[in-house]
């Protein structure tokens, strides 16, 4: 049984791998009845160890990856969106129903939306059909499931694996732009302007230094001294 | 924004090149920034220390543990140096 689990263990990185170690302090220990004891009179000290149980899914590794930079979508034009505590889910069915809640998603289908907030039908999908009233999706079915759950069911952009021109780059039109910049800069570095390079490379980090920073929206006061008034 | 607007404004017209460019563009963005997220979670196993990042991570942001009496991943701290121990044949 893992316990202060941010305490007893830690980790080391080398290459490709992640090496986990336990943080021991203290005596031999031993598991009775699920509890783990303390043996008398075996004294260790401090040590690391490699763990010494079995966890399912113990171990989360949270990172950025090169997934989907190109969608069927841009974000900005994302607008359908329905909550509410009323949306239900038949047993191995395709229909999500919410009577009256579903009246921005597209009628013709083909749209990608996200489930989230109930008990076992959260996940992304593709819709085939939506009215007012449902939504009928493609390729997957849900688990029975009754009204009572706070649901909320937007659109996402679908992965567009084999990009063209009218494909989107999936980011926000702010990295976008930072992204023109990018292919400006190669350009110039094709030419061997180096000097053009370089100035279109600072734009493209400016551009995205803005897009990181308009998130944090900080205020600072600072109160006068009154010895700064001659 | 689609690839021929960015492609028109960067002045370009050579769509495969473009598209490879933007994709360098995203790993950037994503190298520095973190732009969004992924989480790959795996079984550990007793005795094991071994186990492969993710093949498609291009930046770590977390690693956590599950503490398995309040069922909640909590994030671990990494060690700098090298630890005494090379090898463990009895982690108890």
């Amino acid at each position: 049984m893992s316990y202060d689990t941010n305490k007893s263990w830690l980790y080391r990185l080398e290459g490709r791998y992640i090496y986990l170690w336990q943080y021991m302090d203290g005596a031999a220990t031993t598991m009775l009845d699920g509890h783990r004891i303390q043996l008398p009179d075996e004294y260790y000290g401090k040590q690391l160890i490699y763990p010494d149980e079995d966890i399912t899914n113990g171990l989360r590794i949270e990172y950025t990856s090169l997934s989907e930079p190109f969608v069927d979508e841009a974000w900005e034009s994302l607008s359908a969106s329905a909550s509410g505590t009323t949306i239900s889910f038949g047993d191995g069915t395709t229909v999500i129903t919410g009577t009256g809640l579903f009246g921005d998603f597209d009628t013709d289908g083909g749209e990608g939306i996200r489930i989230i907030g109930s008990a076992s039908n959260d996940g992304d999908y593709t819709t085939a059909s939506a009215d007012d009233d449902s939504i009928t999706i493609s390729g997957d079915t849900f688990t029975l499931e009754s009204a009572g759950e706070s649901i909320t069911v937007y659109q996402i952009p679908d992965e567009d694996a084999s990009p063209s021109e009218t494909s989107h780059l999936n980011l926000n039109r702010m990295l976008s732009l930072a992204t023109v910049d990018y292919l400006k800069a190669q350009l110039a570095d094709r030419k061997g302007d180096v000097q053009m390079k370089e100035y279109y490379m600072r734009e493209f980090w400016k551009k995205v230094g803005d897009n990181n920073s308009n998130k944090r929206k900080i205020s600072m006061s600072f109160p006068m001294s009154p010895f700064a008034v001659k | 924004m689609t690839i021929q607007e960015i492609m028109e404004r960067a002045g370009t017209k050579d769509t495969t090149l473009a598209i490879a460019w933007m994709k360098d563009a995203f790993h950037l963005i994503q190298s520095n920034v973190k732009e969004s997220t992924k989480v790959q979670k795996s079984n550990i196993i007793d005795g094991i220390r071994k186990y492969p990042l993710p093949a498609d991570m291009i930046a770590l942001k977390s690693i956590s543990v599950k503490d398995t009496t309040d069922d909640k991943y909590k994030k671990i701290r990494r060690i700098i140096q090298e630890p005494t121990v090379t090898e463990d044949t009895d982690p108890e």
